[in-house]
């Protein structure tokens, strides 16, 4: 978008003084609305950090005390366990759903699918803890547990990987597509042996991007585990996130180490994201990359 | 996927036969409060990120230089996938008593003649209806900068360039010619910014004083439905009637909340963009 014309600038006349005025002003003005976005996300990695790092040592990490001052230990490994189950479960349950709707369901009820997932995926958090709860602590009769729990973050993080992995089958290539089924392949040929390598870099972008949400999120395991000390030793156990732990403590006095754990909790939680991130935005460029040497 | 959604609506009615209670604050099971709670602090947050959203994206596409807002605008997307509670954990402990100490006392003091700035109720937290704007904001704010990004990046170079030619400045061009294109984007971006800003839950928990009371005045606590759903649901499980009003909020939440998307995405229908997290 470039700049004014030269035209203008010839132009002594007031109001075009004024216009080229406003113009530059505006030039300057704008561009410091940036600050309202970044200066935020500085403090915020600024304070998270002062509050988190200086009690954070190894120690804090791998610990395990009977409460959970002072030991994060038990937090990281359930947070690990509960993105592991979920992300598996999403990744089935999105890709068998984005594969179907690419390829196998006819056109209109593909549509009415794309249309359910993408307002599945602008839900709130909220109401799908709500629906984890009624579907699988009460209906299930599993309780409040680590399983309803995971469940019900594979439920939310369902409808990025399937649009995901959606986008993917259909940016295939035309001529690729039509090569394969021409040379006497089947669908399902097509699909396990052309398309997959070729949307794999994609879907694995959405995976990504999906635990970088489900990571974050507090409100559906909230309301369908009860929080724990210990590691969830079968399905049905309590269960503590690290996003729990925040929401629990972060009200609790300064001075307590209550309060620091939940920074460092928070710490934690800014690292994994920023990296998730990272890693997806560098797929997502490298893709892009690929892609445009399909295209003969 | 519209299964689930079935299957959700259909297992929060059984335990719902009462008809919706829209009562007064006054009664005690008066959902109004909260509907009102969450639009009064969806509504302003969400014209402050459009509005700033506005600027930044105009920034981005017309007066900054490419490497710039190439380097710039990944700032903004990390925006929008930072964990709610990290937000909350921010702003309740770290924006929260700037705002009680020093911010509202000093516009008490300038502004106390004006209605609904009266006497502060907020406390030196800083908790309150302030603070949940604030952090609305700043979380619906990737979403609208980036949807009015791609309106305004979609505009077609010829026009932008006719514009300049015919000795209009770049902001004469923004104004009549590149915003008027992308109304629609725009429109868009408003509608999904909403719906983030009056979905979000945590964030605005930890920070706006859980009191389900309308505010009095515009520093005082208040609630909002997600909020409440998010807090209440422990202590509803002895009552059976407050749960059922509690999952009669969560419909509420999510009647509105796929109205607003759909209307939002309707009007982008056309761009198939692989968008950011939280959208």
């Amino acid at each position: 978008m470039g700049d004014t014309g030269s035209d203008l600038l010839y132009d002594r006349s007031a109001r075009t003084r004024f216009r080229l005025g406003f113009d530059r002003a505006i030039g300057w003005l704008l561009p410091l609305l940036f600050l309202v976005a970044i200066l935020p996300i500085l403090d915020m990695v600024y304070y998270v950090s002062i509050q988190a790092l200086p009690h954070l040592t190894v120690q804090v990490l791998t610990t395990t005390s009977p409460y959970q001052i002072d030991a994060l230990r038990v937090p990281i490994v359930s947070t690990l366990y509960m993105m592991t189950l979920a992300t598996a479960l999403a990744v089935v349950f999105g890709l068998f759903g984005g594969v179907a709707t690419a390829e196998i369901l006819p056109e209109r009820l593909a549509g009415h699918v794309r249309t359910s997932a993408n307002l599945l995926a602008g839900t709130p958090s909220v109401a799908f803890g709500y629906f984890g709860y009624f579907a699988f602590v009460i209906a299930f009769g599993w309780g409040l547990s680590f399983i309803a729990g995971a469940l019900t973050l594979a439920f939310f993080m369902t409808p990025y990987i399937f649009r995901t992995a959606d986008l993917a089958f259909t940016s295939v290539p035309r001529h690729i597509r039509e090569a394969a089924l021409g040379s006497g392949a089947s669908p399902s040929q097509y699909i396990v042996r052309v398309a997959t390598p070729i949307a794999f870099p994609q879907i694995l972008t959405g995976v990504f991007l999906a635990m970088a949400i489900g990571v974050g999120e507090t409100a559906p395991i909230w309301l369908t585990t009860t929080p724990g000390v210990l590691v969830p030793q079968n399905w049905t156990a309590p269960v503590t996130v690290l996003t729990e732990l925040i929401w629990e403590n972060f009200a609790s006095p300064a001075g307590s180490g209550l309060q620091t754990l939940a920074w460092q909790a928070a710490f934690l939680l800014l690292v994994v994201v920023v990296a998730l991130n990272i890693v997806v935005r560098l797929f997502a460029w490298r893709y892009q990359k690929r892609l445009e040497g399909l295209y003969q | 996927m519209f299964g689930v959604l079935v299957y959700a609506c259909k297992l929060t009615l059984l335990p719902d036969f009462f008809s919706m209670q829209w009562d007064p604050p006054a009664n005690q099971w008066g959902v109004g409060v909260f509907v009102a709670g969450s639009f009064i602090t969806a509504v302003p947050a969400l014209i402050l990120s459009m509005a700033i959203g506005l600027g930044i994206a105009i920034a981005s596409t017309t007066y900054l230089p490419r490497f710039v807002s190439r380097l710039l605008d990944p700032f903004v997307d990390l925006l929008a996938g930072i964990p709610s509670v990290v937000y909350g954990i921010w702003a309740f402990i770290v924006v929260g008593p700037v705002l009680g100490k020093v911010i509202n006392p000093w516009v008490f003091a300038h502004f106390h003649t004006v209605p609904g700035f009266g006497a502060p109720e907020g406390s030196e937290l800083g908790t309150g209806l302030p603070l949940a704007l604030i952090v609305l904001t700043l979380m619906a704010l990737p979403i609208t900068t980036l949807l009015i990004r791609d309106a305004l990046r979609s505009v077609p170079k010829d026009l932008w360039e006719s514009g300049l030619a015919l000795g209009a400045t770049r902001w004469e061009v923004t104004r009549r010619v590149a915003i008027p294109y992308s109304l629609r984007g725009i429109v868009s971006a408003a509608f999904l910014g909403f719906g983030r800003a009056f979905g979000e839950t945590v964030a605005v928990a930890m920070v706006i004083g859980s009191i389900p009371a309308l505010p009095d005045n515009a520093y005082a606590p208040t609630y909002t439905i997600a909020a409440a759903m998010f807090q209440l649901l422990d202590s509803s499980f002895s009552d059976h009637q407050f749960l059922v009003v509690l999952t009669e909020m969560a419909l509420v939440l999510m009647v509105i909340t796929l109205v607003v998307n759909l209307v939002g995405r309707r009007l982008i229908s056309n761009l198939t963009h692989f968008d950011v997290p939280g959208l």
